[in-house]
């Protein structure tokens, strides 16, 4: 009995050895365990996925790009919007390496880069790989353009490697190649995807730039580059997009069928897969108007003041499903706010709902509810909940015809002037031909043009108008045309260094 | 007709007949009576065991230490022991032993054998530092997990209540924290099977009210089936667990069988409960008053004047709160002989929560059996299940709710001056907006948890030679969640409120299943060498296998369904609302071998040499197995021959103890490359870590010095424990290199860094009376910590503060030099009488404020009785730690006034400050308060009835109060509260954030046996 109970349990013992493999679950690895499972496209599929939170939430590329300039602030009003100080530092140009939304940006855009280069190791296609390295390039821009490094992995399977570094003109001729590289297995549409024009559009914006990023405080632009910019324009604007007659229609729900000028776009499908897109509304509209908002971010009363008295992109015209269900019309909310069948309504305290022009970085009046002209560029979307049908646009037929002006104002040629350019902008919106176009005014026409699309910041750099006092700013120190590497980030690569003055 | 009665008749008889004849009883019979009393002060001994020796018949005595038994006639010695108390045979030369039989007390606790991992020791062989609390010594009253039974009662050891909710979890620390993002919560063993610190209970999230808090893993316990509590803290007591003993060890041991005649023990009780403390907001006339005061408009509310005066008074706390139920039932049942004892035991538990629509259910159900088999009985088997079921109604509280509040704060911030309930009856929700109506949530809200768990372990074992002994447990631990909660479209949260078309609501399903295999083997030796050596050792090899996985639907838009349950209805919601999951985690795999060996020379020197190796699948590949070594010493000064004659000292040791354990509490599949496939049409297929392949487990050492010592023969005992817990190789999920995979950005590392707590603990016990009617015991336990972090490079923010305003504000940093989780705050310096808005030193510029962590934890426990009236009352409290009161900050600040209720406090500081309504809401030392307290945590009123007719004996009736008194400054509901407000996954500590309330609960109970 003895022995045979020694002999189980010495059986047992051995019976119940492991090799302390590890079995995954409904986590994958790369290995044989995924099998068929894993497809490039599925992998691209993330990738875009991946473009969602950076460029449609309120807190990434759109705060880096439009609450550190003249068209957003983000003002305090007692119980709302402090928020750890996020938003006031953005505006005031006080940010410091912790800042967590900037780190986020930094951070979220890494994400493209690193899902886009794990794509190619999964044997894409042609045209996969070509849009993974799109994307990818997109990220590089954004990334450069705010931060000046932008680290890169060689392999994204191998855990002890150490991020390298390409920093400031280094990525812009990276990302020219790239793109030169991929356009022929690129498509020709549908918008919402990437696509050949969409690729010529970031190259124009790439040759533009690369002056800035070889010199930000003082930028020269060379004419070669500026041509370049010129030639990729024409190729775009002769293919079949067309100014779409109603400016807001870009932006609508149903934009991907009604604009006739959108090059790339970020598709959501309402009511069931969207990035933050509404938050474009959201942020501005008062608690008491539909849908209820969040009451937050407004423009400036002097970048309103930039707009003439008919412009249509002012807003103040009535838009179909919008108009009729909640009474507000969209572009700038000024003045009294009205419900659908325009009975003025009432802020929480029971004061008039009534948009001021004045604005301040801390509210300490009584109307801090009110204050601020609100923005609506994108079309309320009444039937999608938190997932707004509007598809997000990156790139348009506009911006193109601007930064061709632009070049041309920059030294480059082309039988198109500068000012038939921009006055066909404007037509479309019933704004006032200009007599003549400078730099200075083009700059406007831009802000006038793309207000709240997230260019802002590197227009005014471009321009040099970055450091100049505005509304509710001074002066900046030059240190901040270029932000701070995030703490997290410097801390985890030592190839990263800390950005000057921080 | 008579004839078949009579046939019924004789059968009734020859059944009794062969019973009788079965039974003992039915020989020659002769009754025994007779009194247990102390040898020292003639006091008696209740519950003292009588058994004929080598027959199956026995009793116990009554609180008075009587007894009475019926014995075959021939019977010759009776065998008397009480816990406590050594063993004594007395031979039957007569059936009276009124004269008393007087017990002598174990010499000095020190022949008590205590359990320790993998086997048991005698009291002085414990060379670590081990607390041992018995059943009589656990906290009275409705307790649902084992964790609540010594809250208070054992030095170094805190626990902290998670929420007030019954069934609520608990934050458990044993000698401080010493890992950031780890688990800090002991390893829990129950009659040798180790438990995973997961539960079964699904978590979900609210549309816009964030994550609920989860439960005590450990409710599955029926509470009144354990009998003794071991802590294990220091690493010559945890060493034995290796990587799962940095954070010390309880072993729960649970009652057996005992030899003798069928014994059933019966408790019940019946309870209220009610708020503890209420936080005070303004009435609706003060809030009146306070909109006047402020420049708002005081008119009754209109369309045409609109103003926050809705005229009426009404106050919402009251209206959600109610007066709780408190039930709890057991049923015990065992029986034995040499050959077989076993223990059945039922019990339900019924406990109202205060929140209306809460509750928390147990039923439970067990066995542990144990048999000797084979001749020579030297083959034993233990089989032992433990089956129980929980049932939890869930109030919507979250721990992260943004400005939609969760109901405690939705009750706090509603408007004093309106009526929740409308003229005709009906709840007054507005259209839209962010104004909650709680009681109109409440009933809108639904939430119920079933979590059913089985725990069955068989275990041979097989004495080879005297006192060697071949050992296998094999357990399995089984528990399914089931989760249905809906909310109907009665409530305006966007997205839930019905729309136009009558669509609404939203409803969660989800269902989890963990499981644990255990298999453990072991070789003990237990015996006396000679010359006076001794020796007690254990070699064994140890699996273990953790699953757990689940899944969940989700849906909104469901059709106007009045009085039914949504989730019937899954079908019929909106399909572009419908998310399905799954989830499976990584099998997690631990393989160990371990040893132990204690070593006695002539009482006088004990060594205990401890070993461990574990190797774990959740390792990284270059570093699967660990070491974990310890080693300790104890001398029995009072066994030197220098201490003989000596009156006043009656026991006197010093141990020291030095050892390695490691903690692994961190998720399976953290070393690997993962990639994770989610929605999307193709499925997104994104890498969500990068792989480190070096990761291994967090490794504590500890230094323990300790004196245990008794004085006036043992009237007064006590220890005092120094030790030095210090931890490196710190695990934590840091930021990986930019550029991140999409979905995830973390690498688990070890990384650079110390964390050391260092401490002393005082345990101090005074028998002050001892007398035939009269004693009175008092014990106290102090604990004095210091926690560090040191030589760590950057800085990790957590303690996540919530509310309207507040995204992006926390109130933590963990930083070199700083003890873990210190508060990191703006500092408030006043207002400024110019603008009324907050005026922080250094502007934007924060500080190092506070730490949550206490300098001292104090417990209490004394025990006065007289005659058959007992009185016990036991204290705690926790001294030098700050909260930061995430509450006043979001739900009470004086800018929510003119939309929201506010805190009175609040009004009168702004009053005294000048402050204005318009002054930004922002995160700072305003909100930091000492968290100071001490609690009279229970009160336990006892009379003993004795026997009651013939079959009732022991019964004793009760009052037991939990949570009498409160004292403290902190201006939340309780101090001692633990929200879970994480950043990035990093655990906080010491915040508040509108916790479900804890109560006081009056229990009425009586305990018998028959």
């Amino acid at each position: 009995m003895k022995r045979i109970f020694i002999l189980t349990l010495t059986v047992m013992t051995f019976a119940g050895c492991s090799k302390l493999d590890e079995q995954l679950g409904s986590q994958l690895s790369t290995g044989g365990g995924a099998g068929g499972a894993v497809s490039p496209a599925q992998i691209l599929s993330g990738t875009y996925d991946a473009m969602r939170l950076p460029w449609q939430d309120q807190s990434r590329v759109w705060a880096a790009q439009e609450h550190t300039t003249d068209e957003v602030i983000g003002p305090t009003r007692a119980g709302d919007w402090d928020d750890n100080g996020v938003w006031r530092v953005m505006h005031s140009h006080q940010w410091d390496p912790n800042h967590a939304f900037l780190a986020d940006t930094y951070r979220d855009l890494g994400r493209i880069v690193f899902s886009a280069s794990d794509l190619l190791r999964f044997s894409p296609t042609p045209q996969q790989a070509a849009e993974g390295r799109m994307l990818r390039a997109m990220a590089n821009f954004f990334l450069v353009e705010g931060w000046d490094q932008v680290p890169y992995r060689e392999n994204t399977a191998d855990p002890l490697e150490v991020p390298k570094v390409r920093k400031g003109v280094e990525v812009i001729d990276y990302i020219i190649s790239e793109l030169n590289a991929i356009i022929p297995a690129l498509p020709d549409g549908p918008v919402n995807r990437c696509n050949k024009n969409a690729a010529r559009v970031l190259l124009m914006k790439c040759y533009l730039t690369k002056g800035v990023m070889a010199n930000r405080a003082a930028p020269t632009f060379a004419a070669a580059d500026m041509n370049q910019v010129i030639a990729l324009a024409n190729t775009i604007m002769a293919g079949s997009y067309t100014l779409t007659p109603n400016f807001f229609d870009n932006f609508a729900p149903t934009n991907n069928v009604i604009s006739t000028e959108n090059i790339w776009t970020a598709e959501n499908i309402g009511g069931s897969s969207s990035g933050n897109v509404r938050s474009r509304w959201m942020l501005g509209l008062h608690y008491n108007q539909n849908p209820s908002g969040w009451n937050g971010f407004t423009t400036l009363s002097d970048f309103y003041n930039k707009f003439a008295a008919g412009d249509k992109r002012r807003g103040g015209e009535p838009y179909p499903g919008m108009t009729n269900v909640a009474g507000i019309r969209p572009g700038f909310l000024v003045g009294q706010q009205v419900d659908q069948n325009g009975v003025a309504l009432k802020d929480r305290t029971g004061a008039p709902l009534s948009f001021t022009p004045q604005v301040k970085l801390t509210e300490t009046g009584s109307n801090l509810e009110v204050t601020g002209i609100r923005v609506v560029k994108y079309p309320i979307d009444y039937t999608g909940g938190d997932n707004a049908n509007n598809d997000y646009v990156y790139f348009r037929l506009a911006d193109v015809m601007l930064m061709k002006a632009e070049a041309i104002l920059r030294g480059g040629t082309d039988p198109q002037t500068p000012l038939q350019l921009v006055n066909l902008v404007r037509a479309r919106s019933s704004a006032t031909a200009l007599g003549s176009v400078t730099l200075d005014v083009l700059l406007d026409e831009r802000g006038r043009e793309l207000y709240w699309e997230g260019y802002r910041r590197m227009d005014m750099i471009r321009f040099g108008k970055y450091l100049q006092p505005w509304q509710e700013k001074s002066a900046s120190d030059p240190k901040v045309l270029i932000f701070p590497i995030p703490a997290r980030s410097l801390a985890a690569n030592p190839n990263l260094s800390q950005n000057p003055g921080y | 007709m008579l004839m078949k009665q009579m046939l019924a008749l004789r059968a009734w008889m020859m059944l009794l007949v062969c019973m009788l004849m079965a039974s003992v009883g039915a020989m020659a019979q002769k009754t025994v009576t007779g009194k247990v009393t102390d040898v020292k002060g003639g006091t008696w001994i209740p519950g003292a065991s009588i058994t004929l020796k080598g027959g199956l018949v026995g009793t116990s005595t009554d609180n008075e230490g009587n007894f009475t038994l019926n014995i075959p006639a021939d019977g010759k010695t009776l065998v008397i022991s009480a816990v406590g108390y050594g063993t004594r045979e007395v031979t039957i030369d007569g059936t009276d032993f009124s004269q008393a039989i007087t017990l002598a007390t174990a010499q000095n606790d020190l022949n008590e054998v205590v359990v320790i991992g993998y086997g048991t020791a005698r009291k002085k062989d414990i060379t670590g530092s081990v607390a041992s609390v018995k059943e009589k010594d656990f906290n009275k009253g409705v307790l649902p997990a084992p964790d609540q039974l010594i809250q208070g009662k054992v030095a170094g050891v805190q626990v902290v209540n998670n929420s007030g909710a019954p069934g609520a979890g608990t934050t458990f620390r044993i000698r401080g924290a010493s890992s950031l993002r780890a688990g800090n919560g002991p390893l829990f063993v129950v009659d040798g099977v180790q438990l995973s610190n997961t539960e079964a209970r699904p978590g979900i999230d609210l549309t816009g009210l964030g994550s609920t808090p989860g439960g005590n893993p450990l409710n599955f316990i029926n509470t009144a089936d354990i009998s003794s509590m071991e802590v294990l803290k220091d690493a010559s007591a945890a060493a034995i667990y290796g990587s799962r003993g940095a954070n010390g060890v309880v072993l729960i041991t649970t009652k057996r069988g005992l030899s003798g005649l069928p014994k059933v023990d019966v408790s019940a009780s019946v309870g209220v409960a009610n708020m503890l403390r209420s936080i005070d907001v303004l009435s609706g006339d003060q809030y009146r008053t306070a909109l006047g005061e402020f420049g708002f408009p005081t008119g009754v509310n209109s369309p045409q004047t609109p103003s926050a005066n809705f005229g009426g008074n009404e106050n919402a706390m009251d209206a959600i709160t109610r007066t709780g139920i408190v039930q709890n039932y057991n049923v015990g049942f065992s029986s034995g002989n040499e050959n077989a004892r076993y223990r059945l035991s039922l019990g339900y538990m019924d406990q109202e929560g205060i929140l209306k629509k809460s509750d928390f259910k147990k039923f439970t159900a067990g066995i542990n059996s144990s048999f000797k088999l084979l001749p020579n009985r030297k083959l034993g088997l233990d089989v032992n299940l433990l089956t129980s079921q929980t049932r939890e109604n869930i109030a919507p509280i979250s721990n992260n709710a943004g400005f939609l509040g969760s109901i405690i704060g939705q009750a706090l911030q509603w408007n004093p001056t309106r009526s929740l309930k409308r003229a005709d009856g009906t709840f007054d929700v507005e259209q839209g907006g962010s104004i909650i109506n709680p009681l109109a949530y409440s009933d809108a809200y639904n939430d119920q948890t079933n979590i059913t768990t089985i725990l069955g372990t068989i275990a041979p074992s097989y004495k080879i030679t005297k006192g060697l002994e071949a050992k296998s447990q094999v357990s399995v631990t089984y528990s399914v969640g089931k989760r249905e909660q809906f909310t109907t479209g009665a409530i305006n949260i966007e997205n839930v409120q019905w729309d136009a078309n009558g669509k609404g609501g939203e409803a969660n399903v989800a269902n989890n299943e963990l499981s644990t295999f255990q298999i453990t083997n072991t070789l003990s030796y237990n015996s006396d060498l000679g010359s006076k050596w001794s020796l007690n050792a254990v070699l064994g090899h140890e699996y273990l296998k953790n699953d757990f996985g689940g899944n969940s639907m989700y849906a909104r838009g469901f059709p106007r369904i009045e009085g039914k349950p949504l989730h019937y209805f899954m079908a019929a919601s909106d399909p572009s609302t419908r998310r399905t999951r799954g989830f499976q985690d990584p099998t997690s795999e631990l393989q160990s071998f371990f040893g132990r060996a204690i070593l006695n020379f002539d009482n006088r020197f004990v060594f205990t040499g401890t070993i461990r190796s574990d190797g774990s699948s959740k390792f990284g590949e270059n570093n699967r197995y660990g070491t974990f070594p310890s080693l300790a010493g104890a001398w029995n000064i009072d066994k030197e021959g220098f201490m003989e004659g000596n009156n006043f000292i009656s026991s006197l040791r010093l141990r020291a103890s030095w050892g390695v354990t490691g903690n692994q509490d961190f998720p399976s599949g953290a070393s690997q490359i993962l990639y994770v496939l989610d929605g999307g049409n193709p499925a997104n297929f994104a890498q969500s870590q990068i792989a480190n392949p070096d990761l291994k487990w967090e490794s504590t050492t500890t230094t323990n010095i300790g004196l245990d010592f008794g004085f006036f023969s043992n009237r007064l005992t006590g220890n005092i424990d120094w030790f030095n817990r210090s931890t490196s190789d710190i695990l934590f999920p840091r930021e990986a290199a930019d550029p991140v995979p999409p979905t995830s950005s973390i690498r688990w590392s070890n990384i650079d860094g110390t964390i050391v707590n260092t401490g002393f603990e005082f345990t101090l016990n005074y028998k002050i009376i001892q007398g035939n009617k009269l004693n009175w015991d008092f014990g106290v336990n102090a604990t004095f910590l210091n926690n560090e972090l040191k030589d760590f490079v950057g800085e990790i923010p957590t303690g996540e503060v919530n509310g309207q305003g507040l995204s992006g504000a926390f109130a933590q940093l963990i930083k070199t030099g700083q003890p873990i989780n210190s508060f990191y705050l703006k500092k408030f310096i006043g207002i400024d009488k110019q603008t009324g808005v907050s005026l922080y030193e250094g502007g934007e510029s924060k500080f190092f404020v506070g730490s949550p962590n206490p300098e001292m934890l104090l417990g209490f426990t004394t025990m006065v009785s007289y005659g058959k009236l007992s009185f016990e009352l036991a204290g705690n409290g926790a001294f030098g730690q700050y909260i930061y009161n995430n509450t006043t900050n979001a739900v009470l600040a004086f800018n929510n006034l003119g939309k929201r209720n506010i805190g009175l406090s609040e009004y009168e500081v702004a009053k005294s400050l000048g402050e204005k309504p318009v002054n930004p809401t922002s995160a700072s030392t305003r909100y930091l308060e000492k968290g100071d307290f001490f609690r009279l945590a229970n009160a336990t009123l006892s009379y003993s009835l004795g026997n009651v007719g013939k079959a009732i004996r022991g019964a004793t009736v009760f009052v037991n109060c939990q949570n009498l008194a409160l004292f403290t400054n902190f201006t939340g509901f309780d101090p001692e509260v633990n929200v879970s407000k994480p950043l990035n996954g990093v655990p906080s500590f010491g915040m508040e954030y509108t916790p479900y309330p804890p109560a006081r609960t009056i229990n009425f109970g009586i305990n018998f046996s028959l």
